[in-house]
């Protein structure tokens, strides 16, 4: 991406796309809205327009792009982590916000505009979050399951189908949050991120509910 | 040790802590009153009723609103048995917060996770520090004790105190000017006390300074691996205090470890001019070779000159014997005020003169005996003195001088470790050589 570097420009479609995604990001942040079109757009970007359709069908897909390869970067970023394996499912989804929050920072002016016309995450989901929602709610469910291997997280019929939902709203609950955290260094969300997962994780392990469940059951075929 | 389950940040959670706090002690006063009526008085339990709901709410705040209640604890005056010995164990029942977290403030701090810096890094915290948690870590060889800093602690300091200040004002009948006089002082102190990478300078300086002083070891810092939330330093042996003492240690190592607690005090308060103001018993570990670790050195008070001048002065006793001399040194230091009536002076001077002989009294002997539980029942006494002296309630103004809060804390915290380790001292003091001088 850096231009001053001598090598030939390699036409990789990686590299157009990515291209496409910083030129968009930058577009909005200089002028806070979109491009007026995408003819418009290529022809500042020095591409046809064909060649952004390879990519995408219209900006949303651009900025949605924007959200999916953080997720990716950001999952990629803690697997890295050597001590990661050995994480309980708690702390796995600790260490992604983290990261998450962290390497949103940089692209906070961004986010912001990207969320500008909702009041709130949760009310009304954004067609930008779309594709990262597919990506997140299959990394949760790995997460869950995991958690129901290991013990972290109790087993209970049809309920923990649900989990991976829970756990996106927990996503967009925070992400929310962050959106609106004046705290010096955010340290405000740290303390959401602490308390909600722990508040998560002590309603998905096996406590009093399970055991009224259970108890409950146990009367019922008694009669 | 279990993760705690919540901080409260927000101040009006805070708030809402110490209302029910409020509303509980209220309750207990209520209780103390409607027996009183029934004929049984039993301030005591009142006392140790409050003391234990005021605790709850204050250990639930963590950071500096316990600091400000250790403090409180410390200082003579204010605070009435019960309560000091309640809140003596505060440092030991913060918990811990999760390890992500940990590794999250040492990517932002010192730009890579533990992981990647040391051999190897405890996940769960080993012990836990008022305002932050002990992690153990291994490099190259070496044992390192990794203190991380709670996030956020510094920002709410200010916000913390000023919902404290008219609630315990309340609580413990305190004056809203006797307060402030107090929480200023604290709050310069506590603000000091975020920043680890002021503690480890500090460290350097007075381990430096006190290397000649035998019995005391201290630990090797490393900046490399510290920053202003993240202090690393060498892994001592030894045990807590109370630890320590289930041993059973010899009256011989108990004398002996006292004696260099001694030495280390009045070696900085007298020779440096500046003290370790926190001789909490965690901040100790002690050896059966009759040795101690010193591990933390986040509260430091510096004298000022004409301060120290003057207040030493209260621990020779040709100056407070002299009637003339200790009233003109107690106008110096702002204990009497010139507003004050002729009957006011001489009344606080008659206290003031009971209380700094019965404060002092271990410097006008050459040995002392800190076993002896009457003593220490007649130093707890005094804060029911200040507490039922009507004339001394009456008068709204702050006295005594501010830099003196830290050396009440300094002095009243060395006499309760020297006290719990029944130790006998040579009090052979320096003060009278530097005053003299």
């Amino acid at each position: 991406m850096d231009s001053n570097t001598a090598t030939p420009e390699i036409k990789s479609s990686d590299n157009v796309k990515n291209r496409i995604v910083q030129a968009y990001k930058e577009y909005v942040l200089l002028n806070g809205t979109e491009p007026p079109s995408i003819f418009a757009f290529c022809k500042d970007l020095g591409i046809t327009e064909d060649v952004f359709y390879e990519h995408f069908n219209h900006f949303g897909q651009v900025a949605a792009s924007f959200w999916s390869d953080l997720f990716s970067n950001v999952t990629k970023e803690i697997k890295s982590d050597e001590a990661y394996p050995d994480y309980s499912v708690r702390e796995k989804l600790l260490s992604f916000y983290y990261a998450y929050f962290e390497m949103l920072k940089p692209h906070r002016s961004f986010a912001l505009l990207s969320f500008k016309d909702s009041v709130s995450l949760l009310k009304r989901e954004t067609q930008h979050l779309k594709e990262m929602k597919k990506d997140f709610k299959l990394w949760a469910t790995e997460l869950v399951n995991e958690g129901m291997r290991n013990g972290e997280i109790a087993q209970r019929p049809k309920v923990t189908n649900g989990y991976d939902n829970i756990l996106w709203l927990q996503f967009l609950f925070l992400l929310n949050f962050w959106r609106k955290d004046e705290s010096r260094g955010f340290e405000r969300t740290d303390a959401a991120v602490e308390k909600s997962v722990r508040f998560g994780f002590d309603l998905m392990e096996k406590n009093a509910l399970d055991s009224a469940f259970d108890f409950g059951k146990f009367l019922f075929q008694d009669k | 040790m279990k993760e705690q389950d919540r901080i409260p940040t927000s101040r009006l959670e805070r708030t809402g802590n110490f209302l029910k706090t409020g509303a509980k002690v209220g309750g207990n006063y209520l209780k103390h009153y409607s027996k009183k009526l029934l004929g049984t008085d039993n301030t005591e339990e009142l006392q140790r009723e409050n003391a234990e709901d005021i605790y709850d709410a204050l250990s639930k705040l963590k950071g500096s609103a316990l600091k400000v209640a250790q403090m409180m604890s410390m200082d003579e005056g204010v605070l009435p048995r019960a309560y000091t010995e309640k809140f003596a164990q505060a440092q030991y029942s913060a918990p811990p917060l999760s390890y992500p977290l940990v590794v999250k403030t040492f990517k932002s701090q010192l730009g890579s996770s533990p992981s990647e810096l040391f051999d190897s890094f405890s996940k769960n915290a080993v012990a836990a520090a008022s305002i932050g948690q002990v992690h153990r870590a291994g490099k190259d060889g070496k044992k390192l004790a990794v203190k991380v800093q709670y996030p956020g602690v510094a920002s709410s300091i200010s916000s913390d105190l000023k919902i404290v200040r008219p609630i315990v004002g309340t609580m413990l009948n305190i004056s809203t000017s006797e307060m402030n006089h107090y929480l200023q002082e604290v709050e310069e102190r506590l603000m000091e006390e975020t920043d680890y990478k002021l503690e480890l300078e500090r460290s350097v300086i007075i381990s430096k300074a006190c290397e000649t002083i035998e019995g005391l070891e201290f630990p090797t810092y490393y900046p490399e691996y510290s920053a202003e939330r993240i202090l690393t330093m060498d892994w001592l042996q030894g045990q807590h205090l109370s630890e320590f003492l289930k041993s059973e240690p010899s009256q011989e190592i108990r004398d002996k470890i006292g004696q260099v607690l001694w030495e280390f005090y009045d070696f900085q308060i007298h020779e440096l001019r500046q003290v370790h103001a926190d001789p909490h018993p965690g901040n100790f570990l002690f050896r059966e070779d009759g040795t101690i670790g010193v591990i933390d050195f986040g509260c430091i008070k510096e004298f000022r000159k004409d301060f120290y001048d003057h207040y030493f002065q209260l621990m020779i006793p040709e100056v407070t014997n002299n009637d003339q001399a200790f009233e003109s040194l107690l106008f110096e230091l702002d204990f009497l005020l010139k507003a004050d009536s002729p009957e006011e002076v001489a009344h606080f001077k008659k206290v003031y003169f009971e209380v700094h002989h019965l404060l002092a009294q271990p410097f006008f002997v050459d040995e002392f005996d800190f076993s002896d539980t009457h003593y220490f029942a007649r130093i707890y006494a005094l804060s029911e003195v200040y507490q039922n002296d009507k004339m001394l309630r009456k008068a709204k103004a702050a006295r005594g001088p501010r830099d003196a809060i830290y050396l009440n804390r300094t002095y009243f915290g060395l006499y309760s470790l020297l006290h719990k380790l029944g130790a006998r001292i040579q009090t052979k003091s320096r003060v009278r050589r530097v005053l003299e001088h």
